[in-house]
């Protein structure tokens, strides 16, 4: 489908316009981070500080536990991570290469966990963790995530796309069952692997609402918690400081987006095979 | 016989989690539905339909779903038509078309919490940028988020800017799979991109569209983070929204078995209405 050319020039600058309008909130993020107090508050809002001030980010790093909530950050979400990996590829493993009675059902019950959200179980998975023992702990940070339905649905769709000849090859060699998964199919859909990755990493990375349920003390607390504490008990309004922190744990998925992207599109491409 | 059990011990641990994280809290929540579990009352007891009922009574619940049913009917349209309407001009292959849709893509991957402190700093009401644009234009200042007929209207602006990107992508992918050879016949046949679009392209995206509308409707459903960094549900419960609601009487008030109610409420309404449209699309 192609446009005449005036419509063309016309389409491309209101897209132009929008970006503008969308990418404006994130540059205020970024300008603000960079600005001293004085600058924060004037009747005309600057477009651009005076110089870089990094003060405000040593200042806002050392106003709360961010080193601590980083480290528990990366920690759960790494954890959450290597569970589902490993969970999804065994499942995806046996529901897209072997045959089985009630496969069809597994798949099915699977399929179905993907549209029950965490928004909806809290309040029951809560006292679960309660009876283990385990609230304000990293276990309970990261038990709920251990397997993950999305994962298992994409990894599957990969795997089956593997021909079944060269399982029959790697069989006629001796690399059989778990060893075939690892030396074959992991390998081979590495595109797919690394889109959940990805797509998971950003969403356990980013987790405010299930961190909020379960966590009670600083050693255990996430980056969006402490930097949701720090707003909302700063009341100087240091609006430069909130920025500099905020910055800083949004900075880490951003970077990890602008270098990953086809990955993020591809993870969506699945979106059309549900027909 | 080892080959026979493999698989089901390769499903397991994926199924056992599924089980215990996903399934069986909703039968649990039915069952604490039905008890009373609050400071009164430590250890369930068996109350029936009571925690229903109060539920029904309760002025605040009615209100809660109202702003829900609107977060929910503006949002759901509003970012699935940016989405698509996003898609369709970058699927032309622009001038720096990749750039824009970066730039689209981008608070799709921005952590909430983020999005909600430069949402309070930008519609602050006396220092904001809003405010400033505003002025700029010639207009007065407006209390974004403390004017209880307004605060709604906020959240939900910020709940399309942070989705609409995802909708975006997800149709960019299904355009670019669509069948090359249909839209070039159309287009050999001298039909005008609008028409094309309406009889061609809309009609194949349908399954898309579905998608799309499910996701979209269970996202605006789990809508709590900004509610609960920016307006505590406030002023005057104008911004409370279910997953807020039951969070409160959960965590804040600690009434349980009322919060486990209001919970398969919510379900119930969200699937109802997830199956109504699932129905209404393959139909």
């Amino acid at each position: 489908m192609k446009l005449p050319p005036l419509r063309r020039i016309a389409l491309f600058f209101a897209l132009l316009a929008l970006a503008a309008l969308v990418a404006m909130p994130m540059y205020w993020l970024v300008v603000s981070a960079f600005k001293t107090s004085d600058e924060i508050f004037t009747p005309t809002p600057r477009w651009l500080p005076a110089g870089l001030d990094w003060h405000n980010f040593v200042e806002a790093w050392q106003s709360a536990a961010f080193g601590r909530y980083f480290i528990n950050s990366i920690a759960v979400t790494l954890a959450i991570l290597l569970l589902q990996l490993a969970t999804s590829s065994l499942a995806a493993f046996a529901l897209a290469r072997r045959r089985f009675a009630c496969r069809g059902i597994i798949l099915f019950a699977v399929i179905g966990a993907l549209i029950i959200p965490i928004q909806v179980t809290f309040l029951a998975n809560f006292i679960t963790l309660q009876h283990f023992g385990w609230l304000d702990s990293y276990p309970a940070l990261v038990a709920p995530f251990a397997a993950s339905a999305f994962g298992t649905f994409l990894l599957r769709q990969a795997f089956l796309a593997v021909p079944e000849a060269l399982e029959d090859a790697a069989r006629l060699d001796g690399c059989t069952g778990l060893a075939f998964l690892w030396h074959f199919l992991l390998p081979l859909s590495r595109p797919t692997v690394l889109a959940f990755t990805l797509v998971a990493l950003v969403a356990h990375w980013n987790d405010y609402f299930w961190p909020l349920i379960v966590t009670n003390r600083d050693a255990i607390r996430t980056l969006p918690i402490g930097l949701a504490m720090f707003v909302t008990q700063e009341v100087t309004t240091d609006w430069n400081l909130l920025m500099a922190a905020t910055l800083f744990v949004a900075a880490p998925m951003l970077v990890v987006f602008f270098f990953t992207q086809r990955y993020f599109i591809r993870s969506h491409m699945h979106a059309g095979l549900k027909r | 016989m080892k080959a026979r059990l493999a698989p089901y011990l390769y499903v397991l641990p994926a199924l056992a989690m599924l089980a215990l994280w996903n399934y069986y809290p909703l039968v649990f929540l039915v069952d604490l539905s039905f008890h009373k579990l609050d400071a009164s009352s430590p250890v369930p007891a068996w109350v029936g339909l009571a925690n229903y009922r109060a539920l029904l009574a309760d002025p605040l619940f009615w209100r809660v779903l109202g702003n829900t049913a609107v977060y929910t009917f503006v949002t759901v349209p509003v970012s699935i038509a940016l989405g698509l309407a996003l898609a369709v001009a970058l699927n032309q292959r622009l001038l720096v078309g990749g750039l824009l849709r970066t730039v689209f893509y981008t608070p799709v991957v921005l952590p909430t919490v983020a999005a909600a402190t430069v949402a309070l700093w930008i519609f602050n009401t006396n220092y904001g940028l809003a405010n400033y644009l505003l002025e700029l234009i010639g207009q007065p200042p407006v209390a974004w988020l403390t004017d209880s007929g307004r605060a709604l209207w906020t959240i939900i602006a910020i709940g399309v800017w942070k989705t609409f990107g995802y909708f975006m992508l997800v149709y960019l992918a299904a355009l670019q799979a669509l069948p090359q050879a249909v839209l070039e016949a159309a287009r050999l046949d001298g039909a005008r991109p609008w028409d094309r679009f309406w009889s061609i392209t809309w009609p194949l995206l349908r399954p898309t569209t579905w998608f799309a509308t499910v996701i979209a409707l269970i996202l605006s459903f789990q809508s709590f983070d900004f509610i609960n960094i920016m307006t505590q549900g406030g002023p005057s419960n104008s911004t409370n929204l279910l997953v807020f609601y039951i969070y409160q009487h959960g965590f804040q008030y600690f009434q349980l078995g009322f919060a486990a109610a209001s919970a398969v409420a919510m379900f119930g309404l969200a699937y109802g209405l997830t199956a109504v449209i699932s129905t209404w699309f393959n139909r």
